[in-house]
Formats: structure tokens, sequence, C-alpha cells
């Protein structure tokens, strides 16, 4: 499967027009966990966030939140609002990522650019060049825009017309978006300066305008455009309220704190059967009965009770694919309270709602719903998930013009410490795509003894689990009806609302 | 900020303005880059991207290029026969295009990005096969290969101290293979877009690949290490050196790799020049180095476990 960060394949059974099992395999393996054993903890920072190059600053995030628990220390405010700063740009840039450049054409027609009669210059010259292509003796002619799915793509020509306009708009949007990472980060992707203690950049005067400069131009573009597209897509598509909707169970972690490390912008939680419960971290176990794993016990595993994943070898692995019931995917099994869980935007937004722990996500939830004519219940779908993904961008931009008036240039933002010995520590934080989690433990002389990541697509993509319970979009696949299964363009369209990201959800 | 097309000519300067201020000058002139692109659609050369263990960084900051609209790049300098994150494509759409694209006459330039995994085949799979069995397909019938960032080049994460799935890099991959093909590598996590854009411009307008030092990399943003030309070589040279992070002076006792790390970072900073991560108050991770991730990064002043040899 392509438009997605990484290695996943799906496979289904399908029955007169109706998908009736599913199986979504990782299939790509690094072993990152067990090769971080023996390296200076801090370098667990910077390796964690290569774990993926479309998230990288949850990991970053984490792996400092992680190591800061073990110190004992939490970043000056200053450090929390320039993390927040970088962060949240970079969420800004994951989410117009997503939609525009990953999913947008599996609902907007590319090919209605043939009709365009305005005066774009960019639609013009698209229309020539797709014109000119499909003249042309090429095996493939207008790659990478075709082929494709043929499917019930948008029909309104304007629609059309502007999507694709902000198609290629999205795409310098995302580079200023991960200009602004770089103003404090240093760099997008892979940002160095989030470390235990802060954030190494000291901010000036010069940095903060730049930022506030580049803010400037994004704001309108995803309160405007982006805002427009989600919400015509959602009502032209309104039916995928209800498709890839899944266990509907939804765990959250608190994330985006204000400068004090409190009040954050969304509620940690479980929402399971409808019922929301604050989290609770102990309740996370994990299994790799049908993983490609060697380590027994193989279920209700707790995060560090492994301390190196043992990947079985090639032999093994091809007698695992001739197995009925053989082990199908990298990716392992994480379940909280003994459930499955969808992790994401619309965890946190359907967890936040519940928890009434943030009154502008409320207010914009309600005004959605009553212009969408649906409900809080309708989130975790297809649509729900990228209507959330506005909502949390809306949010975010809000945060990030608050948090930098807040920043007090030429104040060291960071705080030394040395690395802990034989110490323990958790961090939680959302990735644009969910809850992510890692664990470091250290030795004697401050090196890693455990490192464990649970992270949102292990969540999502998880196969079944030692019960034989599919993973959260496994079940969202199961059921759903194709118009032509030469063509399933509704299963794309499900697997790619969650975002996922494969080189994360193995590691 | 929005993506105007500009003219060809228009974004030519750009790219030449920018390929002068990376100091590769030399290699093509501004006459060069306009005769790269006057081609009709069938004469534009196809290019292959491929993911091995990567973490797609790399592709997002091919996305970031500055200097020329990535949709020019798509539709104008190249075709995108195939990648990853842009292509409509999916499922067995793309295994078709890539074996007919290979079994064509009509070459193309293949890109790898990420490690391939040589004793654990499986810990890589693509359309049922593994990776290695495609970049071995891929690379034979390209007709120019670029390992595109750190991993692909010079094994970086993957490859890390601890790592189980032998992961080679696409040179000694292909060694391993006796494949012989002219081969670029762009060390960098991620790759920076400017060395991958005017790589694919050199080889799409005279048909080779740039000069290269012995790791294969392009000599132009390869020949310094970051410690040759920091903004902080003053104050090493003065022997004024930071005991913390922010505070004035060189970064080296903090774990600077600048000195064992040859890119451009000095003269072409990240995200168009926006920052580095020396200027960002934090010491070179050598993410461009062969020995990239070490033991220790950032560390203490007066840290005692880093003169002990890495593993």
């Amino acid at each position: 499967m392509t438009r997605i960060e990484g290695h996943l394949r799906f496979e289904t059974r399908v029955e007169n027009g109706m998908v009736m099992d599913a199986h979504c395999s990782g299939e790509m393996f690094r072993g990152i966990e067990a090769a971080l054993i023996g390296h200076d903890a801090r370098v667990a920072q910077q390796v964690t966030q290569r774990v993926c190059g479309v998230c990288p600053y949850a990991h970053a995030e984490a792996a400092s939140l992680a190591l800061e628990a073990a110190m004992g220390i939490r970043p000056n405010s200053n450090g929390q609002l320039l993390r927040n700063l970088i962060v949240g740009a970079y969420q800004l840039q994951d989410y117009l990522l997503h939609f525009y450049t990953l999913c947008a054409l599996d609902f907007i027609d590319v090919t209605a650019v043939l009709d365009y009669k305005g005066s774009d210059a960019g639609l013009i010259g698209l229309r020539e060049w797709v014109a000119s292509e499909l003249v042309s003796k090429k095996i493939f002619p207008a790659a990478p825009f075709l082929p494709r799915y043929e499917a019930d793509y948008l029909q309104d020509k304007e629609l059309n017309h502007t999507a694709i306009r902000h198609y290629l708009d999205a795409l310098p949007m995302m580079a200023n978006l991960h200009r602004m990472v770089a103003i404090f980060g240093a760099k997008a992707p892979h940002p160095v300066t989030i470390e235990a203690g802060g954030v190494t950049t000291v901010p000036t005067v010069d940095t903060l305008m730049h930022y506030h400069s580049l803010l400037a131009k994004v704001e309108p573009f995803i309160k405007q455009s982006f805002f427009n597209d989600v919400v015509a897509v959602a009502k032209a598509f309104k039916g995928y309220f209800r498709e890839g909707k899944g266990y509907g169970n939804l765990l959250s972690y608190a994330y985006f704190p204000d400068q004090y490390g409190a009040n954050h912008m969304t509620a940690g939680g479980a929402t399971i059967g409808g019922r929301y419960t604050p989290l609770d971290i102990q309740k996370v176990t994990e299994d790799h009965r049908y993983s490609y794993y060697a380590n027994q016990p193989d279920k209700d595993l707790r995060p560090m009770d492994v301390r190196r994943l043992e990947p079985i070898d090639y032999e093994r692995y091809k007698q695992e694919h001739g197995k009925p019931q053989g082990k199908y995917s990298w990716t392992r099994s994480p379940r909280y309270a003994g459930e499955v869980m969808e992790v994401g935007p619309a965890a946190r937004v359907v967890n936040t709602y519940k928890a009434g722990t943030n009154p502008q996500l409320t207010e914009l939830v309600d005004r959605l719903n009553r212009e969408l004519g649906i409900s809080i219940e309708d989130y975790p779908s297809v649509m729900g998930r990228h209507l959330s993904r506005y909502i949390m961008s809306h949010l975010t931009i809000d945060r990030l013009k608050r948090d930098l008036a807040l920043v007090e240039p030429g104040k060291l933002a960071y705080e030394e410490r040395g690395v802990p010995k034989n110490a323990q520590g958790m961090g939680l934080t959302e990735a644009t795509r969910g809850g992510l989690a890692h664990w470091i433990e250290t030795d004697n002389e401050g090196r890693i003894a455990n490192y464990e990541l649970i992270v949102p697509t292990t969540w999502n993509i998880s196969p079944r689990d030692a019960d034989g319970r599919p993973g959260a979009v496994e079940k969202m696949l199961i059921g759903t009806r194709l118009r032509d299964p030469e063509n399933p363009m509704e299963l794309t369209r499900i697997v790619r609302s969650t975002d996922p990201c494969m080189a994360c959800s193995v590691h | 900020m929005t993506q105007t097309p500009i003219n060809r000519r228009e974004a030519l300067k750009k790219i030449y303005r920018a390929i002068v201020a990376a100091g590769a000058a030399t290699f093509l002139s501004y006459r060069d880059l306009l005769a790269a692109v006057s081609q009709t659609p069938d004469q534009r050369p196809n290019v292959i991207w491929l993911h091995g263990t990567s973490c797609t960084g790399c592709s997002c900051s091919f996305l970031d290029i500055d200097y020329v609209p990535v949709v020019d790049i798509l539709t104008k300098f190249t075709n995108m026969a195939f990648h990853p994150d842009i292509s409509l494509a999916t499922g067995s759409q793309v295994t078709n295009i890539l074996e007919r694209l290979e079994a064509s006459s009509q070459g193309y330039i293949f890109v790898l990005e990420g490690g391939i995994p040589v004793s654990m085949p499986h810990a890589c799979v693509m359309g049922e096969r593994p990776i290695t069995e495609w970049v071995e397909l891929l690379a034979s019938g390209a007709t120019a290969c670029i390992a595109a960032g750190t991993c692909a080049a010079l094994g970086g994460i993957p490859k890390m101290h601890g790592t189980l799935t032998g992961s080679m890099t696409l040179d000694e991959f292909l060694t391993h293979k006796g494949i012989e093909k002219p081969l670029v590598s762009l060390p960098g996590c991620p790759m920076k877009p400017e060395h991958f854009v005017y790589t694919l411009l050199h080889q799409v307008k005279t048909g080779r690949l740039p000069e290269l030092d012995e790791s294969k990399r392009p000599l132009h943003f390869f020949s310094y290490t970051n410690h040759d030309r920091c903004i902080l070589y003053a104050d090493f040279q003065e022997k004024r050196f930071a005991r913390r992070i922010g505070e004035p002076g060189c970064l080296l006792k903090l774990g600077c790799q600048g000195p064992v790390t040859k890119t451009d970072c000095m003269i072409n900073g990240h995200n168009s020049n926006t920052n580095t991560c020396i200027r960002a108050g934090h010491p070179c991770i050598g993410c461009a180095s062969e020995q990239f991730p070490r033991q220790i990064l950032l560390h203490a002043y007066d840290e005692k476990r880093v003169i002990k040899k890495d593993f």
C-alpha cells in the first residue's frame, strides 16, 4: 500500500462484495529498541526520532520526557514553550501532509483538471501537462498521478479545481512549517534540540519574529483552505461518517501542556463502550503471538517485560506464512484493560469532549456537528478522523500564537543534568496519528539497560492478539461493502484515515 | 506563499542561484540547465524511488525543496514513475509499474532511501517479495542509482551497533551482488533536498553523475567537514570551549561531531538555510557521518565515558 508511511500490506477475504476477514501486516523491521541497549541514555532521543521521518518530533519529545522522568526534572517555562512551538508546527505540517499529499486524491478527482477553463496558472500548467502526457508514448503516462483506483471521486468540478489548487499550495505551506520547526529545533525532519532538560536553543527577538511571520502565513491556509476542503469532502462523502468505525474504543494521552506543564490542550483517557475514564497507564499490555518474534511468553506482557525482542529467522518466517494460524506481522498487539483501542485525532477529540476539559474544543465540535448533522459518536469513522485533524489543527494554531507571546527572549530554555544511573522513566505524548509512549531504564553508568516504545500505529495496525481478536484497523475493514472489488477504494480510504506510520509501528 | 508555477527560465535561474550558493557553480552552467528541461514528455527521464528499511524522512525532506516547486520536478524535469508517498497507484498497480518499466528499454534513475537488510530479507518486504530482490532487480536495470540519505549511503540507523538485520548500504549491496552501475551517495539524516535535486539535474542534463569522492559523495557538497567551516571555528582556535549548553564557545567538548562529519551545513543550512544544529546551540550529532549514531552524543563537559572507544 502506498501513500502511507512505510511498508504495509493488507489482505482481505471478500464474499458477495463484503469484506469477511482482514489481516494487516507491518512489513519492515529494524530492531531499534534492542540496539539502543548499551548506548548513552541521551542517544535515545536522537535515535528514536529516526524511527519515523514523518513524526520524529513526537519521539524526540517522548524520549526526553522519559529521561526527564528518570532524572526527576521538568523543563522550565521557556523550555516547555519552545518545545510546544517545535512540536506544534511539526504537527500542523503532519496534518497537511496527511490530508493533501496522502489522502486528498482518494476523494478529489485529479483528472478534473482537464476540464479547467479558468485563469489560474498552476491549474493551466497541470492541465497542459496531463494532456501532453496522455498522448505520449510512455508506459505509464501522467505518473505519479495515474494509474489509480477508479472510484466515486468528487463530482463537483469547481470543488475539484479548488482542492487541486490547494493540493499544490499545501507543499510550500508544509515547507514553511518545517522552517518554523527548524527555527528552534535546528532542522526538520529530525529536530535535534529537544533534549531532556528543555531545548538547547536560546530564543531571540529575531527568531521569535521569524516564527511569527511564518505562522501568519500558515494560519489563513489552515483556517480557510484546509477547513473548506475538509468540510466540502465531508459533505460530499457523508456516508463515510459510518465507514471504518471499528470497535469505537478510543485511547489518548494528555497532550500539549501550558508553560507550567499543566492544562493540556487534549485530555488523556479511554472511552470504552461509549464511557470515558481518565488514563490508567498500568492497564497497558502487549501480545506478540501473531508477530514475528520468538520470545516466550507471548501474551499479557507489561511494558519493559521483554528485554530484547528476538526476531524469527527467514526459514521460520516462511513456515509461518504457510500456516493457517501463523504469525503475519512485525507489529505487536498492545491492549488497554484487555481491549483493542483506536488512537489518533478522533480519540483526542472524543476523549477531550467527554472529559470536558477544553471549552474551545467543545464549542468547535458542537458547531461542526450542527453544520454537518453529526454527533460525537460519529468521530471514530473515516470522515470523523479527517474532521478531527482539522479540529486539532485549528486549536494548535491558537495555542502556538498564545505560547509564542509567552517566550522570554534571551532566557536559556535548558537545564543541565547528568544522565541518571539505575533509573527508570516513562514519557507520554501524542503524535498526530495517536498516543505515543516511551519507557527507559538505565544502568550504573547511565547507559540504556532497556528501552521500549508503544507507538500509535502499533495500536491501530496491530495484528490479532493472543485471544484471536482482530486489531483496530482489521476490525474497521471487516463488514465493509465494496462497490467494485477490482478497485477497492473503500478499503484504502479506511486504512489511510488512520494515517498509518509503519516504520514507527514496528521500529 | 502559494506554489505559483513559474516559467521554466525563472525556475532554472532559481536553481542556478541555489547551486552557486552551495558552491557548485563549476559543475553546471545556467545554459546547461536550461537545456536539461527542453524535452518532450517522452524524453524526460523516469525515476523510481523505493523505501528500504527507511523512516520516510528523506522523502519528507525532498518535498521541502524550496528552489523549484516539487510539482515542476514531477512534471517538467522528470517522470516520477513511482514514489511510495506521492504515487496514486497502490497494490498490484505498483508492482506492475516497477516490473514493466524494468523490462522496458526506457531506462530510469533508481533512488533508494533506507537500508537493505541482507541477513534478514523478511525484515523488509514489498508486494510479497523481499526488498533485497527488488533492489537487485531495479538497480540492475537502472541508468544510474542514487543512495538517498545516511541509511542508504553510509549505514545510519538500520546499521547501528546492536541491530540484527545485516543492513547494507546501496554501494555495499551493489558490490555484494556484482552489479556495476553509476552510483551517488547523499548522506544526511535526512538527506538535504538541494543535494538531491542538484544530483538529479546533473544526471538529467549530462547523462552522468557529478564528480564524486571515494565514498561516492558529490565533492562540491562533501569536501569539507562541518568543523572546517564552523561559525565557531575561531572559538576553537582560541580554545574557548563552552562548558555547558547556552554558554558561548566551541561545542567540541560537549560532544560535537563536526570534525568527523563531511557535509555542507555551514554553507547550506537545514530547511533552506533556516538553521543548523550548531546555530541552535546543539553540538553537531554527525548525522551525515560514517559513525552515526555513536554510542554517546551530547554529554557533560567533564564526561569521562567519552574517552572510551565506541563499543
